[in-house]
Formats: C-alpha cells, sequence, structure tokens
C-alpha cells in the first residue's frame, strides 16, 4: 500500500465519520458493557453517541476548538471511551493520562501537550490536578467523571460530566446541526490522539495520531487477527497505552464487537471468568501471573489432579510442537488431546476464563517463548505481535496462517519491515505518527524518510519473519567484549513463578548480574509450606531459604545459555513496588535506568 | 538457639478456623522485659495469634517458644503455669462470683498475699471485693480481668484490646498501669490493640498483622513516623489541596 493511497472502512476515511455509521447503522446493538457494583450494564450504540455527543458539544460550547487537547486521567471505564469519542469528534486532541501518574507527572503531560480541558476519574484523580494547576496555564476546567466525596466541591474551575452533558444538550438544541458539522470536517490528516511515550532518552514525548494511521491500525487489526461482531471483548489495561486505546476501543468500533469492562484491576481474575471472553489480547506481565497461578494451584492439589495434568499437558506439547511448525496432527494425538481436554485442560481454561478464547494475543513487551507454547499446549493459539506507539500499535504479526514461535510474525499487510546497517528494525506503514507533539527535531531524528528508527534490534529470517532482539539501548558490552540482549535472560527468568519480573545488569563490567523483583504471593506461600520464618516483605527477601531458591531459579536459567551469558549474582528488589513507585511502568514492568539508578550501590556491590 | 534476653518468639504459625485459615505465617519476638504491640484492623488475626501462644488454639504449622522451651500445642493451664497470662478480649470475668473470687480463680496455689498487690494497683477492686463482679462498671472489669492476669505472678501478660469499650480517661488510666506493671513487676507484656495511638505509646516495638500476616515490624517510634501507620491506623491525613481527603492511598508498608 503506497502510503498516500487513501484508506476507508465501509466508506468512512476518518474515525468520527465511522463511528457515527456505527451509531446510525447499529444503534440498537450492545457495544460496552460496564460491571458496576456487581452488575453488567450494558451500553448500545446508540447510548455510545448520545453520551460522545453532549459530551463533545459540551466541550465545544465551554470553548474547545478544532486541534485543542483534552486530557483524560482515569483507570478504564465507560465514561473514558464516551469522552475519548465526544473529544474526536468534534475535532478535539484526546490524550491519556495513567491513573497512576504523580502530580509532577500530570503537570508535565498538562504542559507538554497544552491541555485546556481535563478530565479527572474521580476525588483522587481530581486532587492530583488541583495540586498543579496554579503551573499549567493552558488548562481552563476540569470535569470529574465520578462525583462521590464531591457534593461540596465549590470550585468555578470544575464541573461534573452531568453537567457537561448539560451543557452540551443545550448547545445542541441551539445549534442542531453542529454535530454533524464538526464530524464531517474531519480530514484523514488530523492528529485525533495523543500518546506519550517514555522514548530513549529524556522526558515523555506525545505521538500523534491522525485520523489516517488510526483508520489503517483498525483494518490492520482485523486483517491480522480478525475480531467478529459476536466476539466479546474484555478490557482490563490501561488506555492510555496505545495497546489499550487499541484493543479495547478502536477496534470494538470497527469490529462492532463488545467490550466488557472490568470493575476494578483487582476483580479482573473474576470478571474475566463472568465475560469470557472470545478474543483476548493482554500483555506479557498478565499471561504470566495467569501461567504462575495455575502452577501454583497446582502445587497444592493432589498428586492424581498433578499427575493428569502432567499427561494432559504431555499431550497439549506434543499437539502443539506439530501445530506450531505447521505439520499435521495425528489422528490418535488428536483424538488423546481431545479427551484430555475434556478431562483437565478445559477446566484450567474454564478457571482462567480462557476457555471460549478463539485466539490470544500478546505484545507490548517481551515474552517468552515457553509461555506460548503453554497457552498452545492449553489447546488456545496465541500470536505475538510486535508494533511500537510510533506506528499507532502493530508493525508486524503472527497470523494464523503464517506464524513461527519465537519471532513476532511477519510484517503485516500494508506495511513494511527492514533492518539497518546496525540491524535496528525499521518501519513503513501509513500507520507511522505525524510526529512528536512540538519536537520537529526529536520527529526528524525518530522517522526519517518515511522510515520509522524503532529503536529495536532485530532481524529477519529468509521467509519475513521478524525477531525482534532488544531495545538499541538495553544491549549490554561486557568487559570483555560480548554482546548480549539482557531481555532474552530477563524472559526465562520471568517464567519462574517465583520472579516477577528482572533487571540484568552488565555493561562494562566483567560479568552479569541481576537485580530480582520476587512474586509476592507466590514466594510468601512458597515460605508457608517450607516454614520459613519472616515478617513482612523486606525480611521475606533477606532470608537465605528464599534466596536459595531464587538462586536455583537463576541457575536453571544460566543452564540454558553460554558461560558468558549467565548471571553470576543477584540480588532481590526488598521493596514491595506499586504501580505509583517510579521503579515500574504503567505496563508493570521494571524500569532498567530508575532500577540501575537506584540501586547502584548494591550493583556496584556485586562487582566489588 | 534463642539469645537470653529472648522471652517469648513465635515462629511462622499458622492457624485455622476449619477451613479458614486466620494467621498464615505470623513470627514475632518478645525481648525481656519488652512491650510489645501488635496492631491491626478487625479479622487480621491477632486475637488468634494471642488465642495460639496460650495454647487455647493449635497451630497447623509453627511453634512458639517461652524461655527458650518448645511450648507449641501444650495445654492451656500449662502454659500458665509457665507463667504466661492472658487478659482476653472483652475482660471474661465471671459475672456471679464476687470480685475476691474472680481474683482468687486467678492465683495458681491460691497465694493470697498476691491480692494485695492487685489491690494496690487498683484500690476501687478493694472497695468492690464482695460485690459480684457482674455489678462492676465495665472499667472496673478490664481492670478485674487484668488483676486476675496478675495474681499469679506472671513473666508475660498478654493483653487483648484492654482498650475495648472504655472512655478516653479510662484508656490513659489502663495504658499507665500496663506501664506500671511493666515496670514494677518486671512483667513482658505482649499488647494487641485496635487503638493504635495508645498502644504505639506505651509499647516500644510493634508489629502491624494485615490478613493473618505481618506487613510491618518496628519499633514504635519508627511505626508512629510511617506514613502508612499515620494515615490508616492514627487517622491523620494530609489534608490535601481541597481541606479535606476521603480516597485512600495505596499501602505500601515501608
Amino acid at each position: 500500500m503506497a502510503l498516500t493511497d487513501s484508506i476507508a472502512i465501509n466508506g468512512s476515511d476518518t474515525v468520527p465519520k465511522l463511528f457515527m455509521h456505527r451509531v446510525a447503522n447499529f444503534s440498537q446493538k450492545v457495544a460496552v458493557r460496564e460491571k458496576e457494583f456487581g452488575i453488567w450494564n450494558e451500553y448500545t450504540w446508540d447510548d455510545w453517541g448520545t453520551h460522545a455527543r453532549e459530551i463533545g458539544l459540551g466541550l465545544k460550547s465551554l470553548g474547545l476548538g478544532r486541534s485543542d487537547v483534552v486530557s483524560i486521567a482515569s483507570e478504564i471505564n465507560k465514561e473514558w471511551l464516551f469522552t475519548d469519542l465526544g473529544i474526536v469528534c468534534v475535532g478535539g486532541i484526546c490524550n491519556g493520562v495513567y491513573a497512576t501518574d504523580s502530580p509532577q507527572q500530570v503537570k508535565y503531560l498538562i504542559n507538554d501537550s497544552g491541555s485546556k480541558f481535563y478530565f479527572a476519574e474521580d476525588e483522587e484523580q481530581l486532587d492530583k490536578v488541583l495540586q498543579v494547576r496554579d503551573t499549567t496555564p493552558t488548562l481552563e476546567k476540569i470535569i470529574i467523571f465520578d462525583m462521590e466525596g464531591l457534593r461540596d466541591l465549590d470550585d468555578e474551575m470544575c464541573l461534573s460530566i452531568e453537567q457537561l452533558r448539560e451543557l452540551g444538550r443545550t448547545y445542541d438544541e441551539a445549534h442542531p446541526s453542529e454535530w454533524s458539522n464538526e464530524v464531517q470536517k474531519a480530514s484523514p490528516e488530523d492528529v485525533i490522539i495523543l500518546t506519550y511515550t517514555s522514548g530513549t532518552t529524556g522526558r515523555p514525548k506525545g505521538a500523534m495520531i491522525t485520523q489516517r494511521n488510526m483508520i489503517f491500525m483498525m483494518t490492520c487489526i482485523q486483517n491480522c487477527l480478525s475480531v467478529y461482531p459476536t466476539d466479546r471483548q474484555l478490557g482490563f489495561l490501561p488506555l492510555a497505552h496505545i495497546a489499550g486505546r487499541m484493543f479495547y476501543v478502536y477496534s470494538v468500533i470497527e469490529a462492532r464487537s463488545i467490550v466488557h469492562l472490568i470493575e476494578d484491576p483487582d476483580t479482573m481474575i473474576n470478571d474475566i471468568c463472568e465475560v469470557e471472553p472470545t478474543v483476548h489480547f493482554a500483555v506479557p506481565r498478565v499471561w504470566e501471573k495467569q501461567h504462575s497461578l495455575v502452577t501454583l494451584k497446582l502445587k497444592k492439589s493432589t498428586k492424581f489432579a498433578k499427575s493428569m495434568y502432567d499427561f494432559a499437558l504431555k499431550i497439549g506439547y506434543a499437539r502443539a510442537e506439530r501445530i506450531l511448525l505447521n505439520l499435521q496432527v495425528s489422528v490418535f494425538i488428536e483424538a488423546l488431546f481431545k479427551v484430555c481436554d475434556f478431562l483437565v485442560l478445559r477446566n484450567i481454561k474454564r478457571a482462567l476464563g480462557l476457555d471460549k478464547c478463539r485466539w490470544l494475543s500478546t505484545a507490548a513487551a517481551p515474552i517468552a517463548p515457553e509461555l506460548i507454547r503453554w497457552y498452545w499446549a492449553l489447546g488456545l493459539p496465541m500470536y505475538e505481535l510486535y508494533g511500537q506507539t510510533e506506528c499507532t500499535g502493530i508493525a508486524t504479526c503472527n497470523v494464523e496462517s503464517r506464524r513461527r514461535l519465537g519471532s513476532v510474525g511477519p510484517a503485516a499487510k500494508g506495511i513494511d519491515v527492514t533492518l539497518s546497517a546496525e540491524n535496528e528494525i525499521l518501519i513503513c506503514s501509513p500507520g507511522v505518527i505525524k510526529g512528536y507533539w512540538n519536537r520537529p527535531e526529536q520527529t526528524a531524528d525518530t522517522i526519517r524518510q518515511d522510515w520509522l528508527y524503532t529503536g529495536d534490534i532485530g532481524r529477519i529470517d529468509d521467509d519475513g519473519f521478524v525477531y525482534v532482539v532488544d531495545r538499541m539501548k538495553d544491549i549490554i558490552i561486557t568487559a570483555g567484549g560480548k554482546n548480549i540482549t539482557p531481555s532474552e535472560i530477563e524472559n526465562h527468568l520471568k517464567f519462574s513463578p517465583y520472579i516477577t519480573d528482572a533487571v540484568v545488569i552488565g555493561d562494562r563490567r566483567p560479568y552479569l548480574t541481576c537485580m530480582i523483583m520476587i512474586d509476592h504471593d507466590n514466594v510468601t506461600q512458597y515460605a508457608q509450606e517450607t516454614d520459613v520464618p519472616f515478617t513482612n516483605y523486606e525480611s521475606l527477601c533477606h532470608t537465605d531459604e528464599i534466596l536459595d531458591l531464587i538462586a536455583q531459579e537463576v541457575e536453571r536459567v544460566n543452564q540454558q545459555f553460554a558461560q558468558a551469558e549467565t548471571i553470576k549474582k543477584f540480588r532481590l528488589i526488598d521493596q514491595l513496588l506499586d504501580a505509583e513507585d517510579e521503579e515500574l511502568t504503567p505496563t508493570q514492568k521494571l524500569k532498567r535506568n530508575v532500577i540501575s539508578q537506584k540501586y547502584a550501590s548494591i550493583i556496584d556491590k556485586m562487582y566489588a | 538457639m534463642l539469645e537470653s534476653s529472648t522471652l517469648l518468639s513465635v515462629q511462622n504459625i499458622e492457624t485455622y478456623y476449619g477451613p479458614v485459615s486466620a494467621v498464615c505465617g505470623v513470627s514475632l519476638v518478645v525481648e525481656q522485659g519488652a512491650i510489645v504491640t501488635v496492631l491491626g484492623a478487625n479479622g487480621a488475626g491477632k486475637t488468634t495469634v494471642l488465642k495460639t501462644i496460650a495454647g487455647l488454639m493449635f497451630p497447623a504449622k509453627g511453634m512458639v517458644h517461652f524461655e527458650g522451651e518448645n511450648i507449641t500445642g501444650i495445654e492451656p493451664d500449662k502454659i500458665v503455669r509457665l507463667g504466661i497470662a492472658h487478659v482476653p478480649e472483652g475482660r471474661e470475668v465471671f459475672p456471679l462470683l464476687s470480685t475476691e473470687e474472680n481474683l482468687r480463680l486467678g492465683s495458681l496455689n491460691n497465694q493470697l498475699s498476691r491480692l494485695d498487690v492487685v489491690y494496690e494497683y487498683f484500690p476501687i477492686l478493694q472497695k468492690h471485693r464482695k460485690l459480684s463482679a457482674g455489678f462492676l462498671s465495665g472499667g472496673q472489669q478490664q481492670m478485674l480481668a487484668i488483676g486476675r492476669a496478675l495474681m499469679q505472678t506472671p513473666r508475660l501478660i498478654m493483653f487483648d484490646e484492654p482498650s475495648l469499650g472504655l472512655s478516653p480517661k479510662l484508656v490513659h488510666e489502663i495504658s499507665e498501669i500496663i506501664t506500671r506493671i511493666n515496670t514494677e513487676q518486671s512483667v513482658s507484656i505482649l499488647l494487641v490493640e485496635q487503638n493504635a495511638k495508645m498502644a504505639l505509646q506505651v509499647a516500644q516495638y510493634g508489629y502491624i498483622l494485615e490478613q493473618g500476616r505481618v506487613v510491618m515490624e518496628n519499633t514504635c517510634e519508627r511505626l508512629s513516623a510511617s506514613t502508612d501507620v499515620k494515615e490508616f491506623y492514627l487517622g491523620m491525613k494530609e489534608a490535601g489541596v481541597r481541606g479535606q481527603r476521603r480516597w485512600k492511598r495505596r499501602k505500601t508498608w515501608r
């Protein structure tokens, strides 16, 4: 596909037109379900359309102009979806803020994006923005989704979403054709979304995603993974992240499937079992958690159950091995698998809520191939895909007909992927962003002659399958001159049920060391079972038994690597980290640079 | 194996009520002569820890050592004879017996001389020595329960929420008595409390239990300074920008 070709879905070349097409043609069909106090409430396309219209026009009545930025700071909920489309349809630019961001980050995001309006989920999010509003000159109004505890709020800068919708209704009555005018005004080159990325150096940069980028990516998801109107999706990742936004909002608009929004991150495991999604996207952290959940449950179960599981999984692996190599599965194995599935595996899938899934998809972080293999062995096809915010999501994707374990798949339809002389992955796609918000220099640095320089090192095999090696800046060159890709080692470590995350260190050092974050639940349980005395998290991390346990896990991983790639020493991160800590990304990954700085003295001791 | 100054050491006890685990792997130490407090919300497992030490409940796992001796699973009466007194939650005095009869019940071999010690601490009990314990006020009943524990010359007294249902003035009095008993009688004290403010003032070292696990342990001075303890146990919140704040931070326990 040439980069200038126009792209359209159902004759709509912009998101507002497509969205209004859905609202007009499927008005009574359910689009969103949201769990509130344990009950799943339904919202049709008509509801979504009405809310978006009222919110959009309400913002207009308050002075939102085309290409003005509006920020939303909230966990995933229906208001997020409604507001997103409301902003986009009247020509605004929607920027997501993570609910876990600190007031300082909020201040930076508002100022960098020049946000005029700010949507705050609740009291907590409101307090953050109120703390910094004296230093955010562009900010005009703050709109609050959930007014619980704010009945007495008297602040002329703040209003509730209900008040905003009321303004929108009044405005609509006075200007009845305004809404459709704005929808028609949308042009494919308009920026609709800012997504902030941490980038390699410096402060977060706002990636400008255009109407055209988005329409292209919506067709791309459909081509790669196929989502049907009958599909149920589970929405649980933050929408400020490009993956969450694509899968839970825009792919839903494209496919007319139903997205189910969870009540709370803590209830996710129950919610998924109730929804039984038919297609499911998640990040490696979630897949790892589910795997360790099963591993742990089994430890507590009877000998009989364990041997049943081992046997069923053996059959599952045998079958998966054939499928993954695109070989015919023998009738005998298939029959045996059916029996195992009926007796054992189905129950596991049910407990994970994945029983009805047609496909699983993983991206946003590296994942261990063993983990993907495990899901295949359960009988669940899992496809790894690769992309970046800067290409609006997908660049390469394993698909049913073309897949290879360990690879992130071939370039998706309409996208070119190649390598630079330094083996950096380059992407040319209609999804490549227009640039970074107010940062022409960094834009010119990242996008050169239509090619997006990803900052990832990779390789491409003869059949066009792409393999991502690591982030370019993360490659470790040891004092001995050996090039090492830490993420591969880290992935193997994370596969252990006792290890949540790890950061391998060793750049310009004589050997590799590692900072490890233990899996709190699983290690606590282990400690309890083996009578290891401990009190709090910190003391747990310092017990000899736990250090031995992790040492065994590290040793197991070391055996799979060459001598120079083995971890000689490790330390545990003895603080229980939370999403609000700077050590973690919003998707709960350890930040390599923060860890190496914060724990510098501990790391240096490992080399003393 | 234990240091000489360690009086009581609890290692990894797990205690169940039927299939429900109330305490899952709690370890704590009471040094000779110390006041140690265990804080926690309702259902955190505080009382269960005391009951397990007192021998009223049998731990599924773990060990309790007293003066270096393993006392796990020993009959409650033997534990009392070793010198551990338990002041139960809600006082549990015998309402139909008189005050003095209640006190005599606490004595191991009817050492009535101890009565004078108790009456010295709680003159009001002497005044009502013939009165049925059921007619005593809540505060007096609490004093009676403490007095009953003192009767046996214990080495360790375990208090289970002595401030329960008492007026602030009485809470203050009881806390002073606890400190006095600790110094004057050289009795170590394990104090379980919901009244975190009082407990952190009285004790030197504290453990915080949540859902059957220790999430934090430190000196009371440090605990009182921790933001989590301040917000969740002492009710001290930074007021926030609007002068009020209802939402809660996530607990991190550090």
